[in-house]
């Protein structure tokens, strides 16, 4: 049962090692509650698809896996893609070639090819650190789509059906359903392995281990002179964020019954997976969670107004890295930025065009110094 | 006791330490200072010892065992601990967190991943030891980048000492600390030495400090062992004088 | 499969035109990653951005000049005027890497390096949908300046059969890379780039604006990038997606030759472009994969790559 604490003064409980106030226990509450309830939801409004949330959440998911890294040990990882594809990919050669029906079984094989690629990705990654781990990870990432691509086995770029059973779909709990309920069926599992992902990573979070990793991320020149093989913890943590990637991955697959490597495995994943993680606020724990559901939303918006929503994509992450480096958690939590600018424009709505003013004139100062920067590159300095 | 056998390291052209044989702790917690001017090669000696760097000839000794070989962290298992000139701390924690962090480590229960961070209490007491013997109570709760700068280097020497270690190497532990807080800073740290049994070897730039500290001083330059001896040898040995003097203030 | 020496040959000489245009791009992204530790994940969109406008500069010179004319002469002014598209296409990219570096990037050196990369990528996402919108979403080609390029005859007088446009590749790469060399070894600016790469505090001491070395080493990548784009696109088709390839290999080809070293990227992308086709002819299905089993070997034994870091020597 939840046992009373006191943290720095305000009432708090604490159960199976979450502490939490009363008002993150109410949150905490209407977040899961409001979980359960999106199917219902989703089937009142023609806008609110229950496909899109749930790929929002399986892609958030994984985004919770590479935040570990991220925001402990500082390494951004442009490949996570790879795992969340491994696990689509083990899921359906297993359902397809090896008659596996069982989403239980099916899960259990993502969860290993993704601990096994996870392993490998990472010893080989991990010899390198910052900007050229990126560059690995990336790497390592487009092989394997190459990979899909070229296997015939692996069905092309045509990807690859689940059939393993006569209804075209695995059996949850031994049973066949009809699509319908397939689908609302799997969404509540998905929201269960979800919390309890999140549960996992908090508990992660307030370990040991985590001081290991932000040791690691903050100085790890002394890292290694406390005593710690360094290489050894980041490889962990890889593999752990990996393996989160590998979940939602098998998920993806038993839920869409087909895999494409364009949707699963592409690097243009792996840079949506990071930007769910910073979109939703990297130092916070369910922030990725929401960056996921945010921007898979915001692209299926985007596909059905226009052509052009990458671009669309790359002009809300300019907003975020220039106004809300924190994210929509993050910048929730601190409350400043967003609070201060949405209540001045409340107090006073011109304030709009004096904001807009001083980017124009920041933007034009910094193109003025590019002309001339670019002059002297053509003509050389005069 | 820790033994250096021959240690040869160069960069390029430049010789950094030439055939260096020395050894610490046969008395154990004794401290040893080591001075010599810039270039002397006495951060490059700290660095071949504690496994930051490799030596290209020569081998390391612990208690009889060979550990030229060994990693880094290895050695600070092996009881080897060191600090840096520049202040390196872990920035984004609180001073409590860094030593935690320190202690968590050294008692090898990093690799625990469903425990609470503050909830093992032999870990927290040592923590709260570690606090007071260096007198950071007041800072206790304030994250490291945001501490003034003699504070920053006691947290440094304390983390150092939350490793328990038996062998001690601080690379400047005073550089940049005004004269008043550097008294503080050594005292602290011979202090909790001698208290521990730790053997300290410590590079240091103010002669008074080694002169009123001092068992035994190792003199560097360029590369070789000058002289070995107690610290009236810094009064008698006129060359040393010299070079000390010559070029010895203007880091 | 028996190769004759024949087809060896032809392969190899494949391999070395591609390792030449994959050294133009992977040239850029290392001396960008060396001096301003950005990794410009929108490298591979500057080289297609130079695909495709490269399409429309050769249009507009042959247009002008029409097809090439008899003899010596002619063949001689229509190479020039193509040399001269190519520069063309490439100063275009100039201001895009510009641009970028002086008024989005500059911003951000000083924050998490994630933030730098979220910033490349989105530069990536956008130039994606830009050359969509100008240029809409099938392939576009042109056939004219390989087709007369390979009717001039070179490989004939020896008796084999390659296409002149290849060789025309490898001369162009060749002097490419030898000014490169020359700019970083002899000039003045390239010497001052190369000491901003060994100590960024030091060069500034000695006045050098690092600045204006940045914004001219993006643009310089720019530049190159634009120009493999322009160089690469004669024999095939200016496709969307044709940008993620050759960033991937050049970031394989980085790894391959050491962080930051211009003669590692050279070694790199000559070695991954032969062995690519190479594989191409032995073992069809190794070809995507043997430049990563390269990568990942260099990982294991080599992790600093072939050359060490870059600015002691180019």
């Amino acid at each position: 049962m939840p046992e009373r604490v006191d943290r720095d003064g305000t009432p708090a409980y604490r159960f199976l090692g979450v502490e939490v106030t009363r008002r993150e226990a109410a949150f905490l509450v209407l977040g899961v509650v409001f979980l359960f309830v999106i199917p219902d939801i989703a089937s009142l409004s023609d806008s609110l698809q229950l496909s899109v949330i749930h790929q929002g959440l399986l892609f958030g998911f994984v985004a919770v896996g590479l935040n570990l890294l991220l925001r402990h040990t500082k390494l951004t990882s442009f490949g996570h893609a790879a795992f969340f594809g491994t696990g689509a990919y083990a899921t359906a050669v297993l359902a397809r070639y090896a008659g596996v029906q069982s989403v239980g079984l099916l899960l259990l094989g993502a969860i290993a090819a993704a601990t096994v690629m996870a392993a490998i990705i990472g010893v080989l990654s991990l010899r390198h650190t910052g900007l050229y781990f990126a560059l690995l990870t990336l790497a390592f990432g487009q092989l394997l789509y190459a990979i899909a691509l070229g296997q015939s086995a692996l069905g092309g770029s045509d990807g690859l059906p689940i059939r393993p059973g006569p209804a075209n779909q695995p059996l949850l709990f031994g049973t066949a359903f009809s699509p319908d309920v397939y689908q609302v069926l799997t969404y509540y599992l998905t929201v269960v392995v979800i919390l309890i992902g999140l549960f996992v990573m908090y508990r992660i979070t307030q370990s040991p281990f985590r001081n290991a990793l932000d040791a690691i991320g903050q100085e790890r020149t002394r890292a290694r002179f406390i005593g710690l093989p360094v290489r050894r913890y980041v490889w962990a943590a890889f593999v752990i964020s990996g393996i989160y990637g590998g979940v939602a991955g098998g998920l993806y697959a038993v839920v869409r019954q087909y895999v494409r490597p364009e949707g699963t495995l592409f690097f243009l994943r792996s840079g949506d997976i990071l930007f769910m993680a910073i979109l939703g606020g990297f130092r916070t724990l369910v922030g990725p969670l929401i960056g996921g559901v945010v921007l898979v939303f915001l692209q299926d918006v985007g596909q059905d107004i226009t052509q052009y929503y990458e671009f669309l994509t790359g002009v809300v992450l300019l907003i975020l890295v220039y106004g809300f480096p924190r994210g929509i958690v993050g910048s929730l939590r601190s409350g400043g930025i967003v609070n201060a600018r949405l209540s001045e424009l409340r107090r006073e709505p011109s304030v709009l065009s004096t904001w807009g003013r001083t980017a124009a004139q920041s933007i034009e100062r910094k193109v003025t110094a590019a002309l001339t920067s670019l002059r002297i590159i053509l003509f050389g300095v005069d | 006791m820790l033994e250096a056998r021959n240690l040869r390291k160069s960069f390029g052209e430049l010789v950094a330490t030439d055939d260096i044989t020395l050894e610490f702790g046969k008395e154990e917690g004794e401290l040893v200072f080591i001075v010599g001017p810039n270039g002397a090669g006495k951060t490059t000696f700290i660095n071949l010892l504690t496994g930051f760097l490799s030596p290209d000839e020569g081998s390391i000794v612990l208690d009889g065992d060979d550990i030229t070989g060994m990693s880094a962290n290895g050695r600070v298992d092996a009881g080897i601990a060191r600090s840096f000139q520049v202040v390196k701390v872990f920035e984004e924690m609180t001073v409590r967190e860094n030593l935690r962090t320190v202690v968590l480590t050294e008692q090898g229960k990093t690799w625990s991943l469903f425990s609470m961070a503050d909830g093992h209490e032999e870990v927290e007491s040592q923590v709260e030891e570690l606090v007071e013997k260096f007198r950071l109570e007041d800072a206790a709760d304030t994250v490291a980048e945001e501490l003034p700068h003699g504070d920053r280097k006691l947290l440094d020497v304390a983390m150092s000492f939350g490793l328990d270690p038996d062998y001690l190497l601080l690379d400047e532990p005073t550089s940049g600390v005004s004269t008043r807080e550097k008294e503080y800073v050594i005292e602290t740290i011979v202090e909790v030495g001698r208290a521990e049994g730790v053997t300290t070897v410590t590079i240091e730039h103010d002669m008074d400090i080694v002169t009123e500290y001092a068992d035994r001083v190792v003199a560097l330059h360029q590369g070789t062992v000058h002289g070995v001896g107690p610290p009236t040898m810094l009064e008698t040995d006129d060359e040393l004088r010299r070079l000390l003097l010559g070029v010895g203030d203007d880091e | 499969m028996a190769v004759t020496p024949t087809a060896a040959l032809v392969q190899t000489l494949n391999g070395i035109q591609f390792g030449f245009i994959l050294f133009m791009i992977a040239s850029g992204l290392t001396v960008i990653l060396g001096i301003l530790d950005v990794l410009n994940l929108a490298h591979g969109e500057l080289f297609s951005l130079g695909a495709y406008t490269a399409i429309g500069v050769f249009g507009f010179i042959i247009g002008i000049i029409g097809p090439p004319g008899d003899g010596v002469v002619g063949t001689a002014v229509f190479i020039l005027a193509v040399l001269a598209a190519v520069l063309v296409t490439a100063a275009i990219l100039l201001p895009v890497g510009t641009l970028f570096e002086a008024v989005f990037l500059r911003q951000i050196y000083d924050r998490d390096q994630v933030y730098q990369l979220v910033l490349t990528f989105t530069l990536l996402l956008i130039l994606l949908d830009v050359k969509k919108f100008i240029w809409g979403d099938s392939s576009i080609r042109t056939d004219a300046v390989y087709s007369a390029i390979n009717a001039i005859p070179t490989s004939e007088l020896v008796g084999l059969n390659y296409p002149t446009y290849n060789v025309f590749v490898i001369l162009v790469g060749s002097a490419v890379v030898a000014g490169l060399f020359w700019f970083f070894e002899r000039t003045k600016t390239g010497r001052i780039i190369r000491a901003t790469a060994i100590d960024r505090e030091m060069a500034t001491a000695i006045g050098v604006s690092t600045d204006r070395v940045f914004t001219l080493v993006f643009a310089l990548g720019a530049f190159l990038a634009g120009f493999a784009g322009a160089m690469a696109v004669p024999p095939t088709s200016a496709t969307l997606e044709m940008g993620t390839n050759p960033l991937v290999l050049s970031f394989v080809v980085i790894v391959i030759g050491g962080l930051g070293s211009l003669r590692g990227a050279f070694v790199g992308a000559l070695l991954v472009g032969v062995i690519r086709s190479w594989m191409i002819t032995l073992y069809p299905p190794g070809e995507i994969a043997a430049p990563f089993a390269i990568m990942a070997l260099i990982l294991l034994v080599k992790p600093e790559g072939l050359f060490g870091t870059w600015g002691e020597t180019a």
